[in-house]
């Protein structure tokens, strides 16, 4: 009881500190207030005024437009109708209005600057077009006893564009007026003739619907930027900026808990999150209001019913809360790496990225609040507000979003006393980072790619394959796919060549046994078989995703098996393997044991197939290779099996008749229960044979390292 | 009294031969300072005195050995226990710049759970034996070098720990601010508390040590008095005793 008591005294105490000392540094205050309070009012001020200041100019601007037509001065008598007149013009718009109001007529038609130019005064179109002497050029001629218009303008040109668009209008008013008197002159009704039927368009949204969708859009975006920015510095200064002051090991000297420290910590990031988010939502609202009474003293337009937002507010400031949790928690992972203000911000700008993206979720028109959307974060945020704005209350999604950002947000806090319990990040004075921004003077040659290293060049790859990858192939297909292989090698090569890391060591290159590739090429068999099952059921359970990755696939393929077979498997045999099993898988060894380096390689070569169905089966496949890599001390082997299991696929693909003769279950697309018993049988046996071959010769390898 | 039992500190470092290396920063140092005792850490850099007097003040888990703390019959191994009574100064250990030494001390007693009365009781008493009256309301950011060492000191002094554990706390400090802590640690020693603290100067070491402990590479090479250790090596100055010890141990600038 005392202990608890002591307990909540000494995070408060170190929250109190945390707090004092991240307020008066001018930095964050000016982040925190002065941004929400002074600049969001500007910006929306200068939004409005540069707005204000296009329309008054458009009005103002001079039309020019060059008429040349035979039509007995028709189209230039109903242009002079659109004209503005002059008087008008020198008493403002304010009494044009006030005029309107008075007739109690509302006129529709605006009136413009219209200079009517002779053609006789220009030589050519064109050139007076380009030269931006006239903005329009009408040329009017009889053909087949019918006006013929052309209006020729440059859509380059805004003021071109614009009248052009104007002389549209002209043209459409002029046809009905024409219509009108052929009907009047045979004697026959306008009315019944031009509209013989009336619709109009009803839109049953409520105005606070349409308010509500309309924020729905943009406001979770703005909330996620701004406590995303509002979290970004207090986190920094308490961890990285703590550490680069030196006032680390002095708070380390205190009686206090790791978990104390990390909790006050936390406390005071999340905390000037939320205050930073409200103030900018507060900011924002206001603009909003004020908005909305200008517009309500304008119009008769729209009112809203603004308590009827109410519980989406409130579930809004939940959702600040629960995100806020969750972006500090992250942020002070990402943050406590690093030993200084600039290396954090480095380490933050690709977290910052990421979560504007994902963040963008709010605009996508169709992405619904799914059971697996409302566990993805930053996402679920977004679609929970976007939801709530459009009325759509479902208190289970809401739950399940709170609670998935509260629970991520103690696994990142988890973590982050990892990281506080470690020495080896606390005290270290020599950089263990990223060696790839070092001079590469000061590289020493030989030896493993840092794991810091590793992960960089991960994620450059990965965002490479994602973004250029996927272009190639959607653009080129089988060509593209060699070009994703490509990135795959020449990205990671590019660090193992440039850090001047020992070649052999880091890829693995070394001889292998007979036996090595008999046990290994028995247990790619063995998965094979293993992985048809696990296919088929994932299958079952995820029909769509399945038939999308079933299309996608033989959309690439073209007609050439052999060509097939050098792009999905030799190639991606020889490149894949030499980044996972041969600089991740290497470099992980290195540091961690070997059980952790193996689960996260074979992990992240499951995601690297990015796709859901495809995880499970392509992480067991990572998980063998890099058994097999681990085992015999060569990446041989892990070649070879990787090719034997696309080379299968191919084989499947491209001779599915031949193939069903001499192993029907291969082709199969439902199986029985002798079928599945068979598979696992056979399999499990091949890969246990294979995997005890290998382990044999693994001792063999262990021993001499020992040795 | 505060007792280090066979301390290791063993530290895996990424070699440029692929394979990471261990090496002991501390192999097996056993030392006991007893009250009223002050006794000097000498050695060349990369001894492992920092390591070794983090670990004596909890800073850093040992890979093996023992550390404890014993006040009366009271016997102290737990974390926490320890930290309470220790006063831990190092280089590395700044000041918060934003805060002012008072504020600073208000925190830590709150922190060290002393009562805000005893606290403040202790604050004008710490302020004013370190004459610190004139800025102990500005930000430590505003200090002069020396002001900030006083308020160093200060800040090890809230809680009256049993036990001072200094690393190199003079490096770099003009006569007047070192002998501030010179002074400081004959003062506490005259009331009774146990201080270890490690230096590079031999002179301030003679002057002020009880004992000395010499470590290389980890491990203790001599320890006694001053006037022991001179007998023991034939030297005249301790410095001269340094170097001959040094030089019996084979010298290694590695690490």
């Amino acid at each position: 009881m005392n202990s608890k008591v002591m307990n909540t005294k000494i995070i408060r105490t170190l929250v109190k500190k945390e707090m004092l000392d991240v307020f008066r540094d001018k930095k964050t205050v000016l982040m925190m207030l002065v941004v929400p309070i002074v600049l969001y009012p500007l910006i929306f001020i200068g939004a409005m005024q540069l707005m204000a200041f296009i329309s008054s100019s458009m009005e103002d601007e001079n039309y020019r437009i060059a008429v040349e037509a035979d039509d007995e001065g028709a189209f230039i008598h109903k242009l002079s109708e659109f004209q503005q007149e002059e008087d008008e013009t020198e008493e403002g718009g304010l009494s044009t209005e006030a005029a309107a109001k008075q007739d109690g007529v509302e006129t529709s038609e605006q009136s413009y600057k219209i200079t009517v130019i002779d053609a006789d005064s220009i030589s050519d179109y064109e050139t007076a077009l380009n030269e931006e002497e006239i903005d329009a050029y009408v040329l009017g001629q009889i053909q087949d006893g019918k006006m013929q218009y052309e209006v020729y303008y440059l859509s380059s040109v805004t003021n071109s564009s614009y009248a052009a668009n104007l002389v549209m209008d002209v043209f459409d008013e002029l046809k009905e007026d024409m219509t009108r008197q052929l009907i009047t002159d045979e004697g026959m009704d306008v009315r019944a003739i031009l509209e013989p039927i009336h619709y109009e368009k009803q839109d049953t949204a409520s105005s606070e619907q349409s308010l509500g969708s309309i924020m729905g859009s943009i406001l979770p975006f703005m909330l996620i930027v701004s406590l995303l920015m509002g979290t970004m510095y207090p986190a920094i200064d308490t961890t990285a900026g703590e550490r680069e002051r030196g006032t680390l090991e002095t708070i380390l000297t205190l009686p206090v808990t790791n978990r104390q420290l990390i909790i006050s910590k936390f406390i005071t990031v999340a905390v000037i999150g939320m205050v930073s988010a409200l103030l900018n939502i507060l900011s924002m609202g206001a603009i909003a209001l004020y908005m909305y009474k200008i517009a309500d003293l304008q119009t008769d337009v729209a009112s809203f019913d603004l308590a009827k937002f109410i519980p989406a507010i409130l579930v809004c400031i939940l959702a600040v809360f629960a995100f806020s949790l969750f972006i500090s928690a992250v942020t002070m992972c990402v943050t406590s790496f690093a030993k200084s203000y600039k290396e954090a911000n480095n380490y933050i700008t690709p977290l910052m990225l990421v979560v504007m993206f994902v963040g963008y979720a709010g605009f996508i028109p169709n992405l619904e609040l799914t059971q697996t959307m409302s566990m993805i974060p930053v996402a679920n945020i977004c679609l929970l507000i976007k939801n709530m704005m459009a009325f759509k209350v479902d208190y289970g999604a809401i739950a399940v979003v709170l609670l998935s950002n509260v629970a991520y947000a103690v696994i990142a806090i988890l973590f982050l006393s990892k990281i506080y319990d470690s020495e080896a990040i606390l005290f270290s004075d020599t950089k263990a980072g990223l060696q790839l921004f070092e001079k590469r003077s000061n590289m020493k040659k030989g030896g493993l790619p840092t794991v810091s290293d590793v992960w960089f060049v991960v994620a450059v790859t990965m965002l490479l394959m994602l973004y250029v990858g996927s272009l190639l192939q959607v653009r080129f297909g089988l060509a593209g796919v060699f070009g994703t292989q490509m990135i795959i090698l020449f990205v990671p090569l590019f660090l193992v060549v440039y850090t001047k890391r020992d070649f052999r060591q880091t890829y693995g290159f070394a001889k292998a046994k007979l036996t090595d590739y008999l046990g290994g090429g028995l247990i790619a068999v063995g998965m094979f078989l293993l992985n048809i099952v696990i296919a088929t059921g994932l299958m079952e359970i995820f029909p769509e995703s399945a038939a999308n990755v079933e299309t996608t696939f033989s959309g690439i393929l073209g007609d050439n098996a052999m060509a097939a077979l050098f792009v999905i498997a030799v190639t991606p045999a020889i490149c894949e393997e030499m980044l996972f099993r041969g600089v991740i898988l290497n470099s992980l060894k290195a540091k961690y044991r070997i059980f952790s380096a193996v689960a996260i390689t074979a992990a992240l070569f499951g995601i690297y197939h990015m796709s859901l169905v495809k995880f499970i089966p392509t992480g067991l496949l990572g998980l063998v290779f890099c058994i097999a890599a681990w085992r015999t001390g060569s990446i041989y082997p892990a070649m070879v099996m990787h090719f034997i299991n696309n080379a299968v696929s191919v084989a499947i693909t491209y001779y599915p008749e031949q193939l069903e003769r001499v192993l029907p279950i291969l082709t199969k697309t439902t199986l029985s229960v002798s079928d599945v018993l068979c598979l696992l049988g056979v399999g499990a046996a091949l890969a246990g044979i294979g995997g005890a071959i290998l382990w044999k010769s693994g001792s063999r390898i262990a021993g001499r390292e020992r040795a | 009294m505060i007792t280090a039992d066979n301390l290791v500190k063993t530290f895996t470092k990424n070699e440029k031969k692929n394979k990471k290396s261990e090496f002991n920063a501390v192999d097996g140092i056993s030392l006991t300072v007893k009250e009223g005792e002050i006794v000097g850490i000498l050695g060349p850099n990369g001894a492992g005195k920092t390591t070794l007097l983090r670990m004596m003040s909890k800073l850093m888990k040992p890979t093996s050995g023992m550390v404890g703390i014993r006040i009366g019959d009271e016997e102290l191994t737990d974390e926490i226990e320890v930290k309470r009574h220790i006063g831990y100064l190092s280089n590395n250990t700044k000041l918060y710049g934003r805060l002012s030494t008072r504020e600073l001390m208000q925190m830590l007693g709150t922190v060290y759970g002393i009562s805000e009365e005893d606290t403040q009781k202790r604050i004008e008493e710490i302020s004013e034996v370190l004459a610190m009256e004139s800025f102990i309301d500005n930000r430590i950011e505003k200090l002069s070098t020396g002001q900030t060492q006083r308020a160093s000191i200060a800040r090890c002094l809230v809680h009256d720990p049993q036990v001072y554990i200094f690393d190199e706390p003079t490096l770099g400090l003009d006569i007047i601010s070192s002998a501030a802590i010179i002074d400081f640690m004959k003062g506490e020693r005259k009331k009774g508390k146990t201080v270890l603290y490690s230096t590079h100067y031999m002179e301030e070491a003679e002057y002020l040590c009880d004992r000395i402990v010499m470590i290389h590479q980890g491990r203790i090479i001599s320890e006694g008095t001053p006037a022991e250790l001179k007998v023991q090596t034939g030297q005249d100055s301790l410095r001269d005793v340094f170097a001959e010890l040094i030089r019996g141990e084979g010298i290694s600038d590695e690490q």
